[in-house]
């Protein structure tokens, strides 16, 4: 378990982390959302003791990482994928790290194995992709087999297949217990990826929740009505207590209500229904609206769909 | 069935590390271990040894040869400052770059891509990863420069031996030098002649070690390089220009001449004489300044962010 403490961190004038605090439960995803900018990766760096916090602190299992033995074979990280040094070999570089918590050699092999790199470990990892280097940056995660896995945007850079094949290890990571945090400013992959979520806004907590939750509080349940008799069928909703709003093209968004009441109410009325779907409103939908106010940079609306 | 009964929900193993139980810490042994792979997996550091052996095994056949033939014109006082240990030892001009680069590289090379900061969390007791990393720059470096110093001086005598040199008996003064009728060649016996050849490793290792010092301090290569060269070229040329009231005092505590009073046998006792310290004094002044730089590095290091 990951336990953030109020959490502050300034470089200069600016307030990166402002009193964050948050738990991060085991054996499940834990998504760590925020825009860019917002302190995810500061947050990262201080939960390694990186970054020393201004304020605050965050312990692992009740530790704090400096006050680990061995801390390789507890906490593993993907924090940068490039950073590392461009003329050595995968296998090296894995190596170096399994000597320095002494990890045994063996343990090379296993994740390269299982990242899918043992063909290009003799290679120099200046010549690897960003996507290869993703994969090198989760070898070195995993390298102590750790109970605690941190990953920053590890999706960035991979192609469909490496990103569907880093969905499923993360899942599968989770189900053996460990405990997962995984920052994106990606809310649809973490919909898909993430049972909890932490969301962050110019470092400030946003919501400690689960996926779902986060949905269903941040939503209004809307319903989607079509009917040749609209009109009426508006009238009697709104007096039953909905609120309704005719869309342009004659449907009806109906909130404060459910599909059940609507179709009683249309039934009892007489009334013929066309179209009666409950709207689920997406994680990214909830998202935007929630930290909007909260991103730093704003782009137009041609470089933000860029983005 | 015609009910179904909820299943509950799968309990959440609990994680049990395969490899997390274990005794003592990670500290500077794993360091060492794991610099050293670090250090012996790279192209550049292998180039860089290749660099010192062949400079200074090279220049000291060179300049024994073109020294060698001097002799039979020279004069009483050129004579008496014929010094066949340092020339053996010339390739440390170029050497004291070549370490300095790569004392430097070891620390600053991992800020350029950020790779320090998975060694901070391989080994967050931050010493232990400065330690680690000293100990096997300093070993390596100290390795080479000695193997190389003393396969210089023997190149050089050689080469003097070559051209009808002959071996001075041991304990000759300067005046069996000057009177000797054939090129003096040096035995490693002779006074001061081991400890000259020692040390230019020595030099050499406090060197990589100072500037290894400084990039923890300054983190980035170009500015640590600068620096380093400042010290050892620059530095000299400002001192020269003081009036020697100002100089006087200050020459003898220079990084390069505290090496040339490691290194010099016979010319001590003549155009340096009073310039120079003693030989190990000197070694004792200047690691005095690469402990200071790496103690300024070491506390940098435990309060700055990675």
């Amino acid at each position: 378990m990951i336990e953030a403490t109020g959490l502050s961190k300034s470089y200069g004038r600016t307030r990166a982390v402002d009193g964050l605090s948050f738990e991060v439960q085991p054996g499940l995803v834990t998504g760590f959302l925020g825009p860019n900018g917002s302190g995810k990766s500061t947050t990262m760096r201080m939960i390694m003791g990186l970054d020393r916090p201004d304020a605050g602190s965050v312990t692992l299992d009740g530790r704090r990482y400096h006050d680990l033995p061995w801390p390789l074979r507890e906490v593993g990280a993907l924090l940068e994928a490039k950073a590392v040094h461009p003329g050595r070999s995968a296998r090296n570089h894995l190596l170096s790290m399994a000597q320095s918590n002494a990890i045994p050699s063996t343990r090379v092999e296993q994740v390269l194995d299982q990242v899918g790199l043992t063909a290009v470990a003799g290679r120099r990892v200046g010549k690897f992709s960003l996507g290869m280097s993703q994969r090198l940056g989760i070898a070195s995660a995993l390298l102590g087999d750790p109970g605690v896995l941190l990953f920053d945007e590890p999706i960035n850079g991979l192609d469909p297949e490496g990103i569907l094949w880093v969905r499923n290890l993360l899942k599968a990571l989770a189900a053996e217990g460990r405990t997962i945090f995984v920052s994106s400013h990606l809310m649809s992959e973490m919909a898909l990826t993430a049972t909890n979520l932490v969301v962050i806004g110019r470092g400030s907590l946003i919501a400690d929740t689960t996926v779902q939750d986060f949905i269903d509080s941040n939503t209004e349940a809307t319903v989607l009505v079509r009917s040749p008799d609209a009109g009426r069928l508006t009238g009697l909703l709104m007096a039953a207590g909905a609120s309704v709003t005719t869309r342009d093209d004659g449907g009806l968004l109906v909130t404060r209500s459910t599909p059940a009441h609507i179709g009683d109410i249309a039934h009892s009325a007489g009334i013929a229904l066309h179209e009666l779907s409950p709207q689920q409103a997406s994680l990214e939908d909830v998202f935007m609206e929630l930290t909007s106010d909260a991103v730093d940079f704003h782009g137009s609306t041609a470089m933000a769909e860029s983005s | 069935m015609s009910t179904t009964t909820a299943a509950p929900p799968d309990p959440v193993p609990t994680w049990e590390s395969a490899t997390a139980a274990r005794s003592g810490r990670a500290g500077r042994a794993q360091a060492v271990v794991s610099e050293w792979t670090k250090v012996r997996s790279v192209r550049s550091t292998w180039v860089a040894l290749v660099v010192i052996v062949v400079a200074g095994v090279g220049l000291s056949a060179l300049v024994s040869n073109i020294e060698a033939g001097r002799w039979a014109r020279l004069g009483l006082v050129d004579r008496a400052q014929f010094d066949p240990v340092r020339f053996s030892q010339t390739g440390e001009f170029i050497s004291q770059f070549v370490v300095g680069v790569l004392g430097a590289m070891v620390v600053t090379s991992e800020y350029a891509t950020g790779a320090i900061r998975t060694t901070l969390a391989t080994l967050p007791r931050r010493m232990s990863v400065l330690y680690g990393k000293a100990i096997v720059i300093a070993g390596v470096v100290f390795v080479v420069t000695e193997v190389t110093a003393f396969v210089s001086f023997f190149v050089g005598q050689l080469v003097l031996t070559a051209h009808g040199g002959r071996t001075l008996p041991a304990g000759s003064s300067i005046l069996t030098q000057v009177r000797s009728s054939t090129i003096p060649v040096v035995s490693i016996t002779n006074t001061g002649a081991l400890r000259a050849v020692f040390l230019c490793g020595v030099y050499l290792t406090l060197l990589a070690l100072l500037a290894f010092g400084i990039g923890f301090i300054l983190r980035h290569t170009a500015g640590v390089i600068s620096l380093y060269v400042g010290l050892l070229l620059v530095l000299p040329l400002i001192v020269q220009i003081l009036p020697s009231s100002l100089s006087d005092p200050i020459e003898r505590y220079l990084p390069s001449n505290l090496g040339l009073a490691m290194i010099v046998v016979t010319t001590r006792k003549t155009d340096f004489a009073g310039v120079l310290m003693a030989p190990w004094p000197a070694v004792g002044m200047l690691a005095l300044y690469t402990a200071a730089f790496g103690a300024l590095g070491a506390w940098l290091l435990m309060r700055r962010d990675a």
